[in-house]
């Protein structure tokens, strides 16, 4: 059940550069009351294009369901979902 | 040469070049030029409705009956506003339509200008897609992206802002050429994704003992009728429908169970505690069919097959998710699965089945339906309401071709029905199209006569008048003490009403009367009203309390409770 476990990801959204999208892409983390914390948003280095980064701390089927709303917004060129560090060692440190 | 015209004839042309036929919608200042257009279009049918919002919900109807794209138009600020619930129910019941509101000229726009609203920023959560346009030389595209964008994959609905110096900007005329706007597309599962899903699930079927099909919208969509029908027949697998899926299996074949959730029979609900695998197809696994998700189904494996991935494990935890169409993905499934039988399984089911509930005194929604139903000769499409009528429709009316069972479901939006009913009519002029309304829901849009009777659109409306919002009253009754706050609800007089709009009305208070009122407002050549006088405190049974388990419903009414503090 390592798949429960909340651990911290990092999603990284590569989408058009536009606001609209930006700000269709910042209200699905609102609606669908996504536990973020931090985010960032930068030049992708392809024009037109930008990378919004946060970090995600939920179990693993979260983090899928939140990449899976991403990956069907148009203007979301793709989705990438990093790491799954365990929160609790991370707390330790 | 090349052919120079305004923004707004590029919109009425494009949608005409769309296949549009019927735009639902309402003038104002900041449409003035699309509508100064549209006279040159005549392909282009406008139906002047009396609210933005019964403009949206007849464009959703006619959606959901034709499986075309619905369009709607509205003026900025409060025209767009009043769209909100509109396109809010078709994006919960995934519904193609498209909405074009007029916006303040651009140089006015974040100034707060008269009737200036963003409703870009309001409708971001309940659109699949919107575009603000700011140049003319993109409308044409926009207009063509939108229209595509409404129906492919899982439909929506789709705004489009048009603000007004834009409508008035020319541009020159070009045809349709491809590519549209490039859109990211989802990633779809992989075909050896797809093929092991399909052998896994045929697996599962073939080891289960108690396997059971959960039919919801999806299949609608698709029209995998004659697909989902073979493989319940090869397999012998039961059938539920869930509020939505309802029509896509016939009612009465030996197969279907009825209805799940809140308000499903205690068979069915019993049927999907006890079942060790369960094949949904084309449904969300909404709260109101799952009731608590942890005690939903504990023995089941659950095999999902849904063209949105991402309801795949949403709302309940799947072993073997299939991302595809209904249609495509049951046909293989049914290649794939072996004949099978399931007589112990559903002799077990029936042994869940409960007597009839006792009919409500006088007139039962059992009678009033039936009624409907005989008089029509079942060549009829159903458009419902939202609350207790919307839940006797959908449990008791026996429909028998597919698609003919219309509400709204996830949204659950009252005053849906009359102007829904009048999109359904103009899909389907040929059927008798009845809209069953309580007199709560019915009262919030009964404007829409007005629109009825001056574009001569044929509905039957039917009005159950309890004189409570009855729903409501029954979870006051259930789980507030009794406590009936602010939901005894006064009428007009309905045969006056109808008078004043120059239609038939008809009352009934009594079974007697049933046959000749329904006859008669059923065969009249335009719109025509009929009151049915239920019981004031019918209830309807059983129900899941919100939040329960399916395996504990409510069948009978409850002793008194405290009054909530």
């Amino acid at each position: 059940m390592t798949l429960l476990v909340p651990r911290a990801h990092t999603v990284a959204v590569l989408l058009d550069d536009a606001l609209v999208t930006l700000n269709r892409a910042v209200g699905v983390l609102r609606r669908r009351n996504v536990p973020v914390e931090g985010l960032a948003l930068h030049p992708s280095g392809t024009a037109g294009l930008s990378r919004l980064t946060f970090v995600l701390k939920a179990d693993a089927v979260t983090a899928d369901r939140v990449a899976q709303q991403f990956q069907k917004m148009t203007g979301v060129r793709s989705v990438m979902v990093h790491g799954g560090e365990d929160i609790t060692s991370e707390a330790k440190q | 040469m090349a052919e120079i015209l305004t923004g707004a004839e590029i919109l009425c042309r494009t949608l005409v070049e769309g296949g549009v036929e019927v735009i639902f919608g309402y003038p104002g200042g900041a449409i003035m030029p699309f509508y100064h257009a549209l006279p040159d279009h005549p392909r282009l049918r406008h139906v002047l409705v009396r609210h933005e919002q019964a403009a949206a919900h007849a464009a959703d109807g006619y959606a959901r009956a034709s499986g075309r794209v619905g369009v709607c138009v509205a003026t900025s600020g409060p025209g767009a506003t009043n769209l909100v619930t509109g396109l809010a129910a078709a994006h919960m019941d995934s519904s193609p339509v498209v909405a074009i509101t007029g916006q303040v000229s651009r140089a006015m726009i974040g100034r707060d200008a008269f009737q200036e609203t963003d409703i870009i920023g309001i409708t971001l959560p309940i659109t699949k897609q919107n575009y603000l346009v700011q140049d003319v030389t993109e409308l044409a595209d926009v207009v063509r992206d939108a229209l595509a964008v409404a129906i492919e994959g899982r439909p929506g609905p789709v705004l489009i802002d048009v603000p007004k110096d834009v409508q008035n900007q020319k541009a020159e005329w070009k045809q349709s050429q491809p590519p549209r706007i490039p859109r990211a597309r989802a990633r779809d599962q992989s075909p050896g994704s797809i093929d092991d899903g399909i052998r896994r699930a045929a697996r599962l079927i073939a080891g289960a003992d108690r396997p059971l099909l959960m039919v919801g919208h999806g299949v609608i969509l698709a029209q995998a009728y004659a697909e989902v029908r073979a493989l319940a027949e090869k397999t012998g697998i039961p059938v539920v429908t869930t509020l939505l899926g309802i029509s896509a299996f016939p009612e009465g074949h030996p197969l279907h169970l009825g209805m799940p959730g809140m308000h499903g029979e205690v068979h069915v609900n019993r049927a999907i505690q006890h079942a060790d695998v369960i094949i949904g197809i084309g449904l969300r696994f909404d709260d109101r069919v799952t009731g608590n998700t942890a005690s939903f189904a504990r023995q089941a494996r659950v095999v999902h097959i849904d063209l949105d991935r991402a309801e795949i494990g949403k709302n309940v935890a799947v072993d073997v998710g299939i991302v595809g169409d209904a249609r495509e993905i049951t046909r293989r499934l049914l290649a794939a699965v072996e004949p099978r039988r399931c007589e112990r399984w559903l002799e077990h089911i029936h042994g869940f089945t409960r007597p009839p509930a006792a009919s409500p005194h006088g007139l039962s929604p059992e009678a009033i339906l039936s009624a409907i139903c005989e008089a029509s000769e079942a060549r009829c499409t159903i458009v419902s309401d939202v609350g207790q009528h919307q839940m006797w429709v959908a449990k008791l009316y026996p429909y028998r071709r597919p698609n003919t069972h219309i509400t709204s479901g996830g949204l659950g939006a009252m005053g849906f029905a009359v102007p829904a009913a009048m999109g359904v009519h103009l899909a389907r002029p040929d059927d008798t199209v009845w809209a069953i309304s309580g007199d709560g829901g019915f009262q919030m849009n009964m404007a829409e006569i007005a629109t009825m009777v001056q574009e001569r659109l044929s509905v039957k409306m039917a009005v159950f008048n309890n004189g409570y919002l009855g729903m409501v009253r029954q979870w006051q009754q259930f789980f507030h003490g009794k406590r009936y706050s602010c939901t005894p609800i006064w009428s007009p007089d309905y045969l006056k009403l109808a008078e004043a709009y120059g239609i038939p009305g008809y009352r009934v208070t009594d079974p007697s009367e049933l046959t000749d009122a329904v006859g008669e407002a059923n065969a009249a050549p335009g719109p025509a009203v009929v009151e049915f006088m239920i019981e004031e405190e019918a209830n309807v049974y059983p129900m899941i309390p919100p939040g329960g388990s399916l395996s504990e419903p409510i069948e009978a009414e409850p002793a008194p409770a405290p009054a909530a503090g």
